[in-house]
C-alpha cells in the first residue's frame, strides 16, 4: 500500500495535487471516494427505482449495532467488521423477508425499524464500553477519514470489486424486477430472489463506506446523485453513467474540501453531492429546450 | 405441428383455488386449442385475471394445468396492468433490452441491439417508438410494445390479460387487427381475458365465460349474457 501512497503524495508534492494529499489519510482518503464513488452512483439507479432509499439509511444506522455487537465478541474498533456486516445483513435480509412474507408496506417495516436499530445501538455501545465516547459515536455517524486504515481500504477494494462484477451481471434482471415484477416473474426471473440479491451487496457497499461517509450521510450518497441523474437524461443508460459521474465527483470533491475545512468528510461530500442535484434541477429545462433530455420521462 | 383448431394447446382441470378462506376459482376446467384465439369473459370479480395467473404458474392451487408443447415453449403474457414509477428515465429500448439480454445495458453498445429490437417492435407496428420514455406513451402505444415483448422469443401460447383496456376506440380496432394478423399469418394461439364482447364476437373462436366457476364454454355465438351472471357470488346475490 506504501508504494500507491507514495506515488500519489509525489503527485501532491510536485504540484499536481493540492498539498493536502501528502498526508497518507487524504490519499486512503482520496482511493476510497474513487473506488466507492462509481459503484454507489451505479447502485443508487436501482435503489431510486426499486424506492428503496430508506431501506438504505435503516442498513447505515443498524451499523452502530453491529459496531457494538463486534465489541461485545473481542473485535477491536478500529475494525468491527464481523460484527457490521454480520448485523447489517441479518437486518437487511430480516427486513426483506418481512416485507415479502407480510401484508405490511415497505414503508410501514422500514419506519418500525429505522430509529430501533439506532436507538439499540447507542444503548449497546454504552453499556459494552462502559461509557459514552462521543467521538466513537460521531465518526460512525459522520464518517471520519482519519480512522480510516490500510485493512479498511483494502476490505473496501475487494468489497467493490465483488459486488461490482455481481451487481453489473445481475443489472438488467435487478432493474427489471425493479421496474415491474409481474412482467420480470413471466419472464421466468424471480424478483423476490433477485431482492435478497441486491439487498444483499447494497449493504456490502453501505457497510464498506460507512467510514469515509458515515451511517447517516450514505443514504444521500446514494441516492441525490441517482435523483441529479434522473433530472437530466433521457434512458436507462444515460441514467447509470451520469449517476456514477455525479457520485465519484462527490466523493473526491468532497473529501478534498474536508481535507481543507474542519469538517467531517461526509458532511461535505453530501453537500458537492446536493450542489449537483440543484445544478441538475437548473439544467432540466435548458436540455428539455434543446431536445437532449425528454423531460416527462 | 397441429392444424388451427386442433388438438388442445392448454388444459385446464378441475382448477380451484382459495385465498383467506374465500373460493376465489372453483372446479374450473377448459381447453384452449392450436391456432385459435380463446376469449375468457366474466363480471369484476370473476377470477379472470387470477386464473391467468394460475396458468401461469404464479399462484397455489388444486387441479391440473397440462401444456401440450415441448420443455422449451413459453408463454407470452400481456399484464392487464403495468404499475411503474413513470420518472424512471427508461425508453422503449431500454425497456426490450433488459427483458431479452443479459450483457448489463450500461456496460453493452446499444447500436447492434438496436436494429434487432427495432424489428421486434416492428411486429406490433411500433418501431418508431423505439427512442420514447416508457412513462410519455400513451395507453395504446403501451399495449402494442407490451405485445411486441410477449412474442419474443416466439411463444407456444399468448396470455392477454384484457389487452384493449386503457385504449381509445381507435387503439382497441388497432390492437384487434394485430391479433388477428397474428393468429392468422404467424399461428399464434392467444388466451384473452376481456370485456369487450364486440371484440370477442369479431374475432374469438372460442369463448369461456367464469364466475368462479366455468358458466359458459363454446363459440361466441351462442353466448347469452345471461351465462355470465349464474353462478352469482352469494354475497352478490
Amino acid at each position: 500500500m506504501d508504494f500507491i501512497y507514495d506515488i500519489i503524495r509525489g503527485w501532491a508534492t510536485a504540484g499536481y495535487l493540492p498539498s493536502i494529499f501528502e498526508h497518507t489519510f487524504m490519499v486512503r482518503g482520496l482511493l476510497a471516494a474513487i473506488i466507492i464513488g462509481p459503484l454507489l452512483g451505479a447502485m443508487g439507479t436501482v435503489v431510486v427505482t426499486k424506492k428503496l432509499s430508506f431501506f438504505t439509511q435503516t442498513i447505515g444506522n443498524a451499523a452502530m449495532s453491529g459496531v457494538a455487537i463486534g465489541l461485545l465478541f473481542g473485535e477491536p474498533i478500529e475494525g468491527t467488521y464481523a460484527g457490521l456486516y454480520g448485523f447489517c445483513l441479518i437486518v437487511a435480509l430480516l427486513m426483506t423477508f418481512v416485507k415479502n412474507r407480510s401484508r405490511l408496506s415497505n414503508d410501514t417495516i422500514i419506519g418500525v425499524v429505522l430509529a430501533q436499530v439506532l436507538g439499540i445501538g447507542i444503548i449497546m455501545m454504552i453499556v459494552v464500553t462502559s461509557q459514552f465516547n462521543i467521538h466513537q459515536v460521531e465518526g460512525i455517524l459522520f464518517g471520519s477519514l482519519i480512522t480510516l486504515n490500510d485493512m479498511d481500504l483494502i476490505t473496501l477494494a475487494i468489497a467493490s470489486l465483488v459486488v461490482g462484477i455481481l451487481f453489473s451481471y445481475n443489472f438488467n434482471r435487478v432493474m427489471l424486477g425493479g421496474f415491474n415484477p409481474i412482467l420480470a416473474k413471466a419472464r421466468g426471473l424471480s424478483p423476490v430472489f433477485l431482492e435478497y440479491v441486491f439487498v444483499t451487496l447494497m449493504t456490502v457497499v453501505v457497510v464498506a463506506s460507512l467510514k469515509l461517509i458515515g451511517a447517516l450521510l450514505v443514504l444521500v450518497l446514494i441516492v441525490v446523485p441517482a435523483a441529479g441523474a434522473q433530472n437530466i437524461v433521457s434512458n436507462l443508460r444515460q441514467f447509470v453513467w451520469v449517476s456514477m459521474i455525479f457520485s465519484t465527483i462527490s466523493t473526491t470533491f468532497g473529501l478534498l474540501l474536508s481535507g481543507l475545512l474542519p469538517i467531517p468528510s461526509g458532511a461535505v461530500i453530501v453537500l458537492v453531492s446536493s450542489i449537483l442535484f440543484y445544478g441538475s434541477l437548473l439544467l432540466k429545462p435548458i436540455l428539455s429546450k434543446s431536445g437532449l433530455s425528454q423531460g416527462e420521462v | 405441428m397441429n392444424s388451427p383448431g386442433e388438438g388442445n394447446l392448454l388444459e385446464v382441470r378441475d382448477l380451484s383455488l382459495t385465498l383467506g378462506g374465500n373460493t376465489i376459482l372453483d372446479n374450473v376446467n377448459m381447453d384452449v386449442k392450436h391456432g385459435h384465439i380463446h376469449a375468457l369473459i366474466g363480471p369484476n370479480g370473476a377470477g379472470k385475471t387470477t386464473l391467468i395467473r394460475s396458468i401461469m404458474g404464479g399462484m397455489p392451487h388444486k387441479g391440473t394445468v397440462r401444456f401440450f408443447f415441448g420443455d422449451n415453449g413459453r408463454i407470452g403474457y400481456v399484464p392487464q396492468l403495468l404499475e411503474f414509477d413513470h420518472s424512471v428515465p427508461i425508453t422503449v429500448f431500454d425497456f426490450l433490452f433488459l427483458m431479452l439480454r443479459k450483457s448489463p445495458l450500461f456496460l453493452s453498445r446499444r447500436r447492434p441491439m438496436r436494429r434487432k429490437i427495432q424489428e421486434i417492435l416492428a411486429a406490433t407496428e411500433c418501431e418508431h417508438l423505439i427512442d420514447r420514455g416508457v412513462g410519455c406513451l400513451s395507453g395504446g402505444e403501451f399495449r402494442r410494445v407490451l405485445l411486441a415483448q410477449a412474442l419474443v422469443p416466439r411463444p407456444e401460447l399468448l396470455l392477454l390479460d384484457e389487452p384493449a383496456s386503457n385504449v381509445d376506440e381507435v387503439g382497441a380496432r388497432h390492437f384487434e387487427q394485430m391479433l388477428i394478423l397474428l393468429k392468422q399469418e404467424h399461428g399464434h394461439s392467444i388466451l384473452m381475458v376481456s370485456h369487450d364482447m364486440q371484440t370477442i364476437m369479431r374475432i374469438a373462436d372460442r369463448v369461456t365465460a367464469i364466475n368462479r366457476t366455468v358458466t359458459y364454454d363454446g363459440p361466441p355465438g351462442n353466448l347469452n349474457l345471461s351465462d355470465l351472471f349464474i353462478n352469482v357470488r352469494p354475497e352478490m346475490a
